[in-house]
C-alpha cells in the first residue's frame, strides 16, 4: 500500500526541502544595495533562514559575507556592474534563467531586498520575482527607492521597476530614501545614514520572521499570511512600532503612530485595505492584558472593513519590551477610495530639486492605470486621512460609530467629485 | 403699580453671540426694545475654543444691545450648546405608606428627590430636570397628589453637562458684571417657541441645525421627552465645500449661502456657479453639481445620524406632527424635501409666532434667542407669584424651568 503523504513522483529538485514541513525562508539581495542589506542581516543570525546575495557586480558579490553569492549575467556584463542599464538587467537575468529557478525552487517565503533605480536591482529583481512566485512561494519585497536628488532618470527607473515588482510580489513594500533619511540627523556620518535604511529592513524582515517562528500566544502562521497575501498585484501598507519600560504599549502605539513608512503618500488609508495583519511581539512577561489592550488600540486605529488577523508571539530575548506591527494590502488599484497624493497632478514629471518629503510624494504616485484614469477624471483626495478636516483641523475628534465627523463627508463615502 | 424688569436673553452660537433685551410687566408682557450681536469667532462645534475672543464678541453684543435699548440689562438669561450636552431618562420612585394608600404631596416629594438624585460623573452637572409625567401603580396620571396607589414612579429626562464648560459660558457673561439668571439649552429655547402647544401634544421634532452643532427636542403629550446635540452643523457643508472644492474657508461659505442646495437635480449638471461673483477676473466656476452633492451628503448624513438616534420615536405614528426645522441651515433650498425622504416623517420649516413682527427677528436664526426670552416671560410671572424665589443662584435655579 502506498502511505499517505508519500510521492513517489517527487521532483529530485525539491530534495532539498525538508521533509517535515518545515518553513523554507530564503532572503535575496538583488543589486548592490540588496547585497548590502542582505549582509548587514546575517550580522542578525536568524535560525531557519537562508541568505542568497545576486549582483551583476563580481566585486560587490566578494565583498560579501554571504556564503550562497551568485554572479549575474556572467556572459552579459562580463562581471562588471550594469552602468545602471534597466534592460541589460533584465538580459543577465533572463539569461540566467534556469540557475535563478534554482534558488527559489521548493522555498515558501522569498524575501526580495533590492534598492531600485541602479541597473541590477530594477532589471533582474522583477524577474525574480516572477520566478519565485511561478515557483509557488510567496514573495514580499523589500525596496528602497533613490533619493529624489539622485536625479529624475533614476527614479522614474525606480518608478517603472516599483510598478512590475507590485505586479508580481504578493507584498512590496517600498522604502523611500528621502523619507528615511529625514530622521538622520545632520551629523551622522554616511554609514551610519545608510545603517538607518538597513535597519528598516531588518526590521520589517524581523518583524515578519519573528510572526512566523516565535511562539504565539495567538499564532500568526505561515498559511494566515499566505491567505492575506493571497493575490500579487496589491498595495502595501507596512508599519511598526516599539516600546520599552513602564509604559511599554503607550510607547509602541506611538512609536507605531510616528512609523515613517506609515506616512507614505501612496498608504493611503486603513481602512482601505483588504485584509490587515498585525502582530505583537513581546518577552516571556508579556501578559494576556497587554495584548487585549494593544489589540483594541490598533484595531480601533486601523480597523479595516474585510478582515483583520492578530497575532502575539513571544521573543525571549523581549523582556519588558513591546514591538507592534502591522501590515496590509489593498488589493484592486481600482478601487475608488484609494487616494492620489495631493501635488501628483500638478507636478511635472521632471521637476528641479524640491524639500525632500514632497520629492518623496511625487515619485511615490501610484500610476496604474486606474490611477492615471482617476486623476484624469479630477479626482483627488488627501494623502491622510487626519489631513482632511480644514476648519476643524485643531479640534477633537467627532467620533460617531467610528467614523469622524468632521472629515466630509462625500470623502468618507467616497463620492466622486468633479472640479471644474 | 407694577414694576416692569429690563430681561436680557443671550445666545452665545457658533455662528455669533445675539442679546435681545425685553421690557417685561408682571410676566404679563413684554416688549423687546432691544438687539445686539456679533460674529463669534472664537467657538468651533458649539464649544469654546478661545475663551477671550468670544468674551469680547459677547461683551460687545451685550453692549450694543443696552446702547439700542437704551437701558441696562438687570437679569440675564443664557442659552448654549455643544456636544459636551448629554441627556438620560432616569425615573424615580417610592412606597405610599401614608394611610388609606393616599398619595401626598410628601410622596411626590419623596419620589422626584430619588429621581433627581443620581449621581452623575464627576465633572458633570445637571443643567435641567424635565417631568416626564407621573406613574401610579403602573398607570400614567397627570397628577397624583390625594389619589390611591401603592407605588408612585416620576419620570424624568435629564439634562446634564460638563461642569467647566458650562462654567465658561457663565464666566463670560459675569465678565460683564452681570449675573446669570438662568440657563437653558438651545434646543429647549427654540423648541419652546417654534413648535406650538398642539404640536407638542401630539408629539413634534425641533430640529435646530445651527453653524456649529444640530440641536433636537422632542416633544409628546406636552412635555419634552428627549433633546440632544449632534455636533455638526453648517460649518460642516463649508468645510466640505472648501475641501471638495479646493477654495479657501470664506470663499466657500460665501458660496454656500448663495448656490447649495440640499437636494442633487437633473438641471445640476450642466449650471456653473461663480466662485466670488462679482464678474472679476481670476474668478472660477464650479459645478452646481458637485456643489450639491457635497451638501446633500453631508445634510443627509446628519438626518441619518439623527433618526438612528431617536430610532422608534420618530416613526409616523409616534410623531403626527413631524418635524421643524429651524436655525440657520435651515434656510438652504429643498432642506425639507431631503428631511421628508430620509426622515419618512412631514417636514415644515419653523415659522416664529405672530407675536414677533420685525421681519429680521423672524429668521430662524433668532428662534433660540427668542425662545429664550419667551422663557425668561414665564419665569418672571413665577418670580412674580411667589417672590421669595426672588434672586437664587444659578446652580439650584437652573433646573426650575421645568419642573
Amino acid at each position: 500500500m502506498e502511505q499517505p503523504g508519500f510521492f513517489p513522483e517527487q521532483d529530485p529538485l525539491m530534495d532539498g526541502q525538508m521533509p517535515d514541513g518545515t518553513l523554507r525562508i530564503k532572503i535575496i539581495g538583488v543589486g548592490g544595495a540588496g547585497t548590502n542589506a542582505v549582509d548587514r542581516i546575517k550580522l542578525e543570525d536568524l535560525e531557519q533562514v537562508h541568505l542568497t546575495v545576486i549582483d551583476t557586480d563580481n566585486q560587490v558579490l566578494s565583498a560579501s559575507p554571504v556564503e550562497e553569492a551568485y554572479l549575474l549575467g556572467r556572459n552579459v556584463t562580463n562581471g562588471k556592474s550594469t552602468g545602471g542599464s534597466v534592460d541589460k538587467g533584465r538580459m543577465a537575468a533572463e539569461a540566467d534563467i534556469e540557475d535563478l529557478r534554482r534558488i527559489v525552487r521548493g522555498v515558501d517565503l522569498v524575501f526580495i531586498l533590492t534598492g531600485l533605480g541602479g541597473g541590477t536591482g530594477s532589471g533582474a529583481a522583477p524577474v525574480l520575482a516572477e520566478l519565485a512566485v511561478s515557483e509557488g512561494a510567496l514573495v514580499i519585497a523589500f525596496t528602497p527607492m533613490p533619493f529624489q536628488r539622485e536625479g529624475s532618470i533614476r527614479c522614474e527607473r525606480a518608478r517603472k521597476s516599483l510598478e512590475l515588482m507590485r505586479k508580481y510580489c504578493h507584498a512590496v513594500i517600498s522604502l523611500p530614501n528621502d523619507l528615511i533619511f529625514k530622521q538622520v540627523d545632520d551629523s551622522a556620518t554616511l554609514m551610519e545614514a545608510f545603517a538607518m535604511a538597513d535597519k528598516w529592513i531588518k526590521l520589517g524582515v524581523h518583524s515578519i520572521w519573528s510572526m512566523l517562528f516565535n511562539t504565539g500566544l495567538i499564532n500568526v502562521d505561515f498559511s494566515s499570511l499566505q491567505s492575506a497575501l493571497a493575490e500579487p498585484g496589491g498595495r502595501t501598507i507596512f508599519g511598526t512600532g516599539y516600546g520599552k519600560g513602564e509604559n511599554l504599549l503607550d510607547q509602541a502605539l506611538q512609536d507605531l503612530e510616528k512609523c515613517p513608512l506609515l506616512h507614505l503618500p501612496e498608504a493611503g488609508y486603513f481602512r482601505d485595505t483588504d485584509q490587515l495583519i498585525i502582530n505583537l511581539t513581546g518577552g516571556p512577561d508579556m501578559t494576556m492584558a497587554t495584548v487585549n489592550r494593544a489589540m483594541d488600540a490598533v484595531s480601533e486605529k486601523f480597523g479595516c472593513r474585510n478582515s483583520l488577523i492578530m497575532g502575539a508571539s513571544i521573543d525571549g530575548s523581549f523582556y519588558n519590551q513591546l514591538r507592534i506591527t502591522v501590515m496590509g494590502t489593498v488589493r484592486s488599484t481600482a478601487n475608488t477610495k484609494a487616494y492620489a497624493p495631493v501635488p501628483a497632478a500638478s507636478i511635472p514629471p521632471n521637476r528641479p530639486v524640491a524639500p525632500p518629503l514632497k520629492s518623496a510624494e511625487s515619485f511615490e504616485e501610484p500610476a496604474s492605470a486606474a490611477a492615471a484614469a482617476r486623476r484624469h477624471q479630477g479626482e483627488f483626495a488627501f494623502p491622510r486621512q487626519e489631513e482632511n478636516r480644514g476648519l476643524f483641523e485643531r479640534t477633537q475628534q467627532n467620533l460617531y460609530e467610528g467614523e469622524d465627523l468632521d472629515i466630509p463627508t462625500y470623502l468618507r463615502r467616497g463620492i466622486k467629485i468633479l472640479r471644474s | 403699580m407694577s414694576r416692569s424688569k429690563i430681561v436680557g436673553a443671550i445666545e452665545i452660537g457658533t455662528s455669533k453671540v445675539v442679546v435681545l433685551v425685553a421690557e417685561m410687566a408682571d410676566g404679563r408682557s413684554m416688549n423687546i426694545i432691544g438687539r445686539g450681536q456679533s460674529t463669534n469667532i472664537g467657538m468651533k462645534k458649539g464649544e469654546i475654543v478661545d475663551l477671550s475672543s468670544v468674551s469680547d464678541c459677547t461683551h460687545a453684543a451685550i453692549m450694543a444691545a443696552e446702547k439700542s435699548a437704551g437701558n441696562q440689562i438687570q437679569h440675564v438669561y443664557l442659552s448654549f450648546s455643544g456636544s459636551h450636552l448629554r441627556g438620560f431618562r432616569h425615573a424615580g420612585a417610592t412606597a405610599i405608606t401614608g394611610s388609606g394608600n393616599v398619595v401626598t404631596a410628601t410622596d411626590v416629594q419623596r419620589a422626584v428627590e430619588n429621581a433627581k438624585s443620581k449621581v452623575l460623573d464627576p465633572g458633570q452637572v445637571y443643567i435641567h430636570h424635565i417631568r416626564n409625567g407621573f406613574v401610579l401603580d403602573g398607570h400614567p396620571v397627570e397628577s397624583p397628589v390625594s389619589r390611591q396607589g401603592s407605588h408612585l414612579e416620576v419620570q424624568y429626562w435629564h439634562v446634564t453637562a460638563d461642569e467647566k464648560k458650562v462654567k465658561d459660558h457663565i464666566m463670560v457673561v459675569n465678565g460683564f458684571g452681570l449675573d446669570v439668571n438662568d440657563i437653558v439649552i438651545s434646543c429647549l429655547a427654540s423648541g419652546s417657541l417654534l413648535a406650538t402647544e398642539a404640536e407638542k401634544k401630539q408629539g413634534v421634532l425641533v430640529v435646530d441645525i445651527g453653524k456649529g452643532t444640530t440641536d433636537y427636542v422632542l416633544y409628546r403629550g406636552r412635555r419634552v421627552v428627549q433633546t440632544g446635540v449632534i455636533p455638526v452643523g453648517g460649518d460642516h457643508v463649508t468645510n466640505d465645500l472648501s475641501l471638495g472644492l479646493r477654495v479657501k474657508s470664506k470663499l466657500a461659505e460665501n458660496l454656500k449661502l448663495r448656490a447649495a442646495r440640499a437636494m442633487v437635480q437633473k438641471e445640476d449638471r450642466n449650471e456653473k456657479v461663480p466662485l466670488v461673483g462679482d464678474l472679476s477676473i481670476g474668478d472660477s466656476f464650479h459645478s452646481q453639481l458637485s456643489i450639491n452633492k457635497i451638501t446633500h451628503a453631508r445634510l443627509e448624513e446628519l438626518f441619518i445620524i439623527l433618526k438612528n438616534r431617536l430610532g422608534s420615536l420618530l416613526t409616523r405614528q409616534n410623531l403626527p406632527c413631524g418635524v421643524i426645522l429651524t436655525g440657520g441651515v435651515s434656510k438652504t433650498p429643498l432642506i425639507g424635501d431631503l428631511a421628508e425622504v430620509t426622515l419618512d416623517v412631514p417636514v415644515v420649516v419653523g415659522q416664529s409666532p405672530d407675536w414677533v413682527r420685525h421681519s429680521e427677528l423672524r429668521e430662524p436664526e433668532y428662534a433660540t434667542v427668542l425662545g429664550l426670552l419667551y422663557n425668561a416671560l414665564y419665569d418672571q410671572k413665577e418670580e412674580a407669584v411667589n417672590p421669595k424665589a426672588g434672586q437664587r443662584k444659578w446652580l439650584s435655579k437652573m433646573t426650575g424651568l421645568f419642573n
